[in-house]
């Protein structure tokens, strides 16, 4: 290689520029987020006058700045944070900024390039390169938040970049890049953002399901099962019972088994929390439960997890 | 990313890494200077001007061995500790010099590679991006190449090419796992306010 290719002649020249302008581009969108004492996190301009960043990454509620893809500084507001699916929404003072390009995260596929992009604290744009690794289903976190598609990335996520878009290789933004359990680094899809992002604004919060309940999952002897005709072994065992919560109201009793909710049948915490998303608050549910050796159905009203005082 | 036109151009990736990759190995040194074991170095100029890291040219003199096998012994002629450089210079002539790139034109995103000789490991290359560029307390206020791409103590003094395989940065440090590199218009600063390029 006497002379050097141009990127007319030289497929990885033209990559290499092809990946600079991406991150450029999605950049534009790309702040700095200033809520924690050390490392500063990133967050996306998501849509206009919205910023969306990792909610882990978010330790104080007041005081928090962002720094523009111009270099500008601003104070924004909490406008509400869901723990359970990592998201914080910050209110941005009016400004004439670009907005993330959207795209869908169910587009990718494992192997894709995609670029985790984000802004450290004096306003350089920061990258990092890798593949979507692994792709699964909806889940549900262990706060139990409801992610609406697994994606794991073989992604080094630098701490000044957590919060930054996941862009994919036609620059459009499919997610945010967040750290998960085990130095995993996963993306929270665009979609599940979307959803959350709505219902921060509507209500500054995410209703979540509560029952009042303390519970642990208990197996069930084989001649109780053959007995009272249940599908599994497993059950969770009532500890206890909040005064005046939903399950009280309904007549539910410390040493109660649940074998099922809504014919859907539980055998760990896991389950319960599962039955309790946001669209359930103030509905019925049907509980089926062993008590004294013979099974006992009831119906509770869900009520809403109080908030935690801040 | 117009990755699906790729097919049609008239190289192919996997080739030109492999290409540049052999590049880079052959202006790649290990330099021994202590007991503590190899770092890397960089042949700069074909008359026997090799740079690395300060702190793998610890001692006057190094042992320096070339990607061919040849070995020289080496004098440091210019040191600077807290940039973390070194100029050795061997008696040779028509060394395989890199080429070198200027490293204030980068971006971030750009494709770079390193060569490096990682836990005894000759000649070893790891890719990535450039991830940031620009200023950082290290612990003084100093300018950086850094970059998403994996290195080993062993790297220390070794290249960082673009994907053309000029030598943009001189691999020095880990931080966080980010790979950060003195780069080249720094080196070139260096060896003009020392005056070794001149030896």
């Amino acid at each position: 290689m006497s002379s050097f290719p141009s990127e007319r002649t030289s497929a990885l020249l033209a990559l290499s520029n092809d990946l600079a302008a991406t991150v450029e581009q999605a950049g534009q969108c790309v702040v700095a987020v200033k809520a924690r004492s050390r490392i500063s996190s990133s967050g996306v301009h998501w849509r206009k006058d919205i910023v969306v960043a990792a909610d882990e990454t978010i330790r104080r509620s007041e005081d928090i700045t962002v720094t523009l893809s111009d270099g500008r500084t601003v104070s924004v507001t909490l406008a509400g944070r869901d723990p359970s699916t990592d998201i914080a929404v910050l209110k941005l003072p009016d400004l004439d900024l670009p907005v993330a390009q959207l795209g869908e995260a169910t587009s990718l596929k494992v192997g894709h390039l995609v670029l985790a992009v984000g802004r450290s604290d004096e306003g350089s744009l920061n990258a990092s390169l890798g593949t979507v690794s692994a792709l699964g289903s909806a889940w549900h976190s262990s706060y139990g938040g409801l992610i609406d598609q697994f994606v794991r990335l073989d992604l080094t996520l630098y701490p000044n970049i957590e919060g930054g878009p996941l862009v994919d290789a036609a620059g459009q933004v499919v997610g945010i890049a967040v750290s998960g359990p085990r130095r995993t680094v996963l993306a929270i899809p665009t979609a599940t953002v979307n959803r959350v992002v709505n219902q921060l604004l509507e209500k500054g919060r995410i209703a979540r399901g509560y029952l009042g309940l303390g519970m642990q999952p208990v197996r069930l002897p084989e001649r109780l099962k053959q007995t009272l005709n249940l599908p599994s072994l497993g059950g969770v065992i009532v500890v206890n019972v909040e005064p005046n919560g939903p399950a009280e109201q309904a007549g539910v009793t410390i040493g109660d088994v649940i074998v099922a909710l809504d014919n859907t049948p539980v055998s760990d915490t896991r389950d319960v929390q599962a039955m309790l998303s946001p669209d359930r608050v103030g509905k019925t549910i049907s509980v089926r439960m062993i008590r004294g050796g013979t099974v006992v159905e009831l119906d509770m009203t869900v009520g809403e997890r109080p908030r935690w005082e801040e | 990313m117009n990755i699906q036109a790729a097919p049609t151009r008239q190289t192919d990736l996997a080739a030109e890494f492999a290409a540049i990759a052999e590049l880079l190995c052959r202006c790649t040194v290990q330099i021994k200077s202590d007991r503590t074991g190899f770092g890397s170095g960089i042949i700069w100029h074909p008359d026997g001007l090799v740079i690395t890291n300060a702190h793998v040219a610890s001692r006057p003199d190094a042992t320096v061995k070339l990607w061919d096998g040849r070995v020289f012994e080496a004098a440091v002629t210019a040191r600077d500790s807290v940039r973390d450089l070194a100029a050795l210079t061997l008696k040779a002539t028509d060394l395989p010099a890199a080429t070198i790139g200027d490293s204030s034109v980068l971006r971030v995103g750009e494709l770079v590679l390193a060569v490096g000789n990682p836990l005894g490991l000759v000649g070893a290359l790891t890719t990535g991006i450039i991830s940031r560029l620009g200023f950082v307390e290290t612990p003084k206020r100093q300018e950086w190449v850094m970059a998403d791409v994996r290195l080993s103590p062993g790297n220390s003094g070794g290249p960082l090419a673009d994907a053309q395989g000029r030598v943009i940065g001189v691999n020095s440090m880990i931080v966080g796992g980010l790979a950060l590199a003195v780069p080249s218009h720094a080196v070139k600063r260096f060896l003009l306010i020392s005056g070794a390029e001149a030896v």
